[in-house]
């Protein structure tokens, strides 16, 4: 990537509307992953996704159109809903360069092994700004790649 | 051309060759239906070889090609046919009689033109169907009784996106949402555009109302989400109408009217939200229509009057002034409620007319006072539009010759909403001559708070909700104390609407307003006992002690 060109990131969070238990989610998550690493290498997107207490929160960032062709295709997904955008600006550096879409965070099957995402993380949706839900997919990023 | 020999395999080779190279497609086929010949044109656009003695329709078929034409004979010595090659081509193939009873069979790519033809069905920005096609579609599946629903969808505030960003994000904006509608649409849907922002989703078949409702919910919900577009967030929303039938009509024009009721009806109930249509939706657009045509004569008729509510200074007890109400009083309907002639009014335009007519009145009676308070008028939003407002005010002035500073106007949020900067420098410009402002119906908007950052109000008025919820729940009279305080701090007077008893009164005096207006303190009274309630100036006590309240 040439380091001159402007960058945009786009953060939101939103309603988990898929039915069934921990393993039905998982199952989804996984198969949201696959999709969104291919889809993202071709487009030069990279980013974060975290799941917990019925919310997604996803960090996405690249070049704009590349961004807002993801960001589109997400809206249309039906697995979720109530899609809070909290940010949507430039910005020179990727926070997860090496990552064409990491999950963070413990799977939703094993989160009673893991305490839960919210303990661990602190992420409480309704209560963050896009900074601190970049912070808290960047640092749970940085903790999976050391 | 000359056959010199019925059997076409002795055909000089020269014809032959002169054949296999025409820049035309050409096949021969015997008299019982078998390709004998295809010149390199026909191989190239079918895309495939004939076998010897093939069957004309086996190669066709062989190659994917979709319809098939029969040979001409004697009755019939040329046919034509339209097929479709695997590719997405069109074909016009037209078959002509051969002396031996076999047939020379000529093929054209009418692809560009079928293509141009589908365009003048299509939307061009949208690609999606446009109501030629919509209509046609309609109209056959109702010929042929099938079931159907049409929802109407209409877009919320695509006007101010159009308005702010520009007309090319706008129309990115439209692609978007044509898109969006396609995930929802079913195989077998049309979804069309009919131009603006008005969008068709036709559904054949059978649906109950649940199923229907979770398509539309669906609509609502997929439009309505945030679009990043060229680096802008937008926020949008869809307004949705449905009619089925048979069971709401089975006339194109019933349906498409009874979808846009439904629409109409999703919208005044606040965007963002689908209607079925119900037959009571069309008998009361005929009910608006008539009052429609009663009020369009209402002026020349002279049949609207000013009521005049007294308004009170909480600190001296005086009528410092009065808010002038219309009323319209018709022959045939009696008195008739502003809440039903108003958002007429409104939407026909003819608030503009009505409007001048009512500030015109209020000068001239407020001009007459023995005292010189002032008198407050109410200007509709839609007023805000026409360009020769300022014009209107100033001229009921100059007219009567009320001082500019009697004369207070009161204005909702609604009317800052479109165009806020076009409307404040208006405001400014009429304040600069000495004309009052207050902001009506306050705290019942979106954003009171920024407004009032923009523009320096003469005055709150605190919506009546507010103090009538006083007794039950200590949220409005917190609400209340809160406005004063900001009214106080903002130098603005701050007027409580609705009073009607003595409790609330007291709460209000208690809360820190400056002002009341209220059943209380004075019910709306005609424009000579305003005139005369002045002329014997009374303290309010009074005033209520006689009433008996």
């Amino acid at each position: 990537m040439n380091e001159t060109e402007i960058l945009h990131r786009l953060v939101y969070y939103s309603r988990n509307e898929v039915e069934g238990g921990a393993d039905a989610l998982d199952a989804v998550i996984d198969q949201i992953l696959a999709v969104s690493q291919r889809n993202n290498t071709e487009a030069d997107v990279t980013g974060a996704l975290l799941f917990n207490t019925g919310c997604f929160g996803q960090a996405l960032e690249g070049p704009r159109r590349a961004v807002e062709a993801t960001f589109e295709r997400i809206q249309r997904d039906t697995r979720h809903s109530d899609v809070t955008l909290l940010a949507f600006e430039t910005t020179t550096t990727r926070a997860f360069p090496n990552w064409s879409m990491g999950y963070v965070g413990a799977k939703p099957a094993d989160a009673d092994r893991f305490g839960g995402i919210a303990q661990t993380s602190g992420f409480d949706p309704s209560r963050m700004t896009a900074d601190r839900l970049l912070q808290t997919l960047h640092g749970l990023a940085m903790e999976e790649e050391g | 051309m000359p056959m010199p020999d019925p059997e076409p395999v002795v055909q000089p080779d020269a014809y032959l060759a002169a054949l296999l190279e025409l820049a035309t497609p050409v096949l021969l086929a015997d008299a019982s239906g078998r390709v004998e010949f295809a010149n390199r044109e026909a191989t190239a656009l079918l895309g495939c070889t004939a076998a010897p003695a093939m069957a004309l329709d086996g190669l066709f078929a062989s190659c994917g090609i979709q319809g098939r034409i029969a040979l001409p004979d004697a009755a019939a010595p040329q046919r034509f046919a339209q097929m479709r090659l695997s590719d997405g081509r069109i074909v016009n193939v037209e078959a002509r009689l051969l002396p031996d009873g076999g047939a020379a069979l000529t093929l054209a790519d009418v692809s560009a033109f079928v293509r141009e033809a589908e365009r003048a069905r299509r939307d061009p920005l949208t690609g999606l169907a446009n109501r030629v096609t919509l209509h046609a579609t309609l109209g056959r599946l109702l010929q042929a009784d099938e079931p159907l629903t049409v929802l109407s969808i209409d877009l919320d505030r695509f006007k101010s996106v159009n308005d702010t960003l520009g007309h090319p994000i706008g129309d990115t904006l439209l692609r978007k949402v044509a898109e969006r509608l396609g995930t929802v649409a079913a195989d077998g849907d049309v979804v069309a555009r009919l131009g603006g922002d008005e969008f068709t989703i036709l559904k054949p078949g059978q649906f109950s109302q649940q199923e229907i409702k979770t398509t539309a919910k669906r609509v609502v919900d997929l439009v309505g989400r945030t679009y990043a577009l060229e680096g802008h967030m937008i926020h949008i929303g869809a307004s949705v109408g449905i009619t089925q039938a048979p069971q709401d009509g089975t006339d194109n024009d019933v349906l498409m009217k009874n979808a846009d009721l439904a629409l109409y009806r999703s919208k005044a109930e606040g965007r963002g939200r689908f209607r079925f249509f119900e037959q009571e939706m069309d008998e009361q657009m005929q009910a608006r229509r008539a009052i429609e045509l009663d009020l369009r004569r209402a002026l020349a008729l002279k049949e609207f009057e000013l009521a005049y509510q007294p308004q009170v200074d909480l600190a001296t007890q005086d009528v410092v002034g009065f808010e002038a109400l219309l009323r319209w009083r018709n022959a045939a309907r009696g008195l008739v409620s502003p809440a039903e002639f108003i958002p007429v009014a409104e939407e026909t335009g003819l608030i503009v007319a009505i409007g001048e007519w009512v500030l015109r009145t209020a000068c001239r009676d407020a001009a007459s006072w023995p005292e010189p308070i002032s008198v407050g008028v109410n200007l509709s939003p839609l007023q805000f539009r026409s360009p020769t407002l300022a014009q209107t005010v100033l001229s009921a002035l100059a007219n009567s010759g009320l001082a500019p500073e009697r004369l207070e106007l009161e204005i909702t949020e609604n009317a800052l909403i479109e165009d806020t900067d076009a409307v404040i420098a208006l405001l400014n410009r009429l304040r600069d001559v000495g004309v009052r402002v207050s902001m009506d119906d306050f705290g019942t908007g979106y954003s009171s708070l920024a407004y009032l950052q923009k523009f320096p109000f003469d005055r709150l008025k605190i919506d009546q909700s507010f103090v009538r919820g006083m007794g039950e729940n200590p949220e409005a009279g917190a609400i209340v104390r809160a406005v004063a305080a900001l009214g106080a701090s903002l130098g603005m007077k701050t007027t409580a609407e609705g009073v009607e008893t003595e409790e609330q009164l007291a709460a209000i005096r208690l809360e820190g307003c400056t002002h009341v207006q209220g059943y209380f303190t004075g019910r709306p009274m005609a424009a000579a006992d305003a005139s005369a309630l002045l002329t014997q100036p009374r303290r309010v006590a009074e005033i209520i002690e006689e009433e008996g309240l």
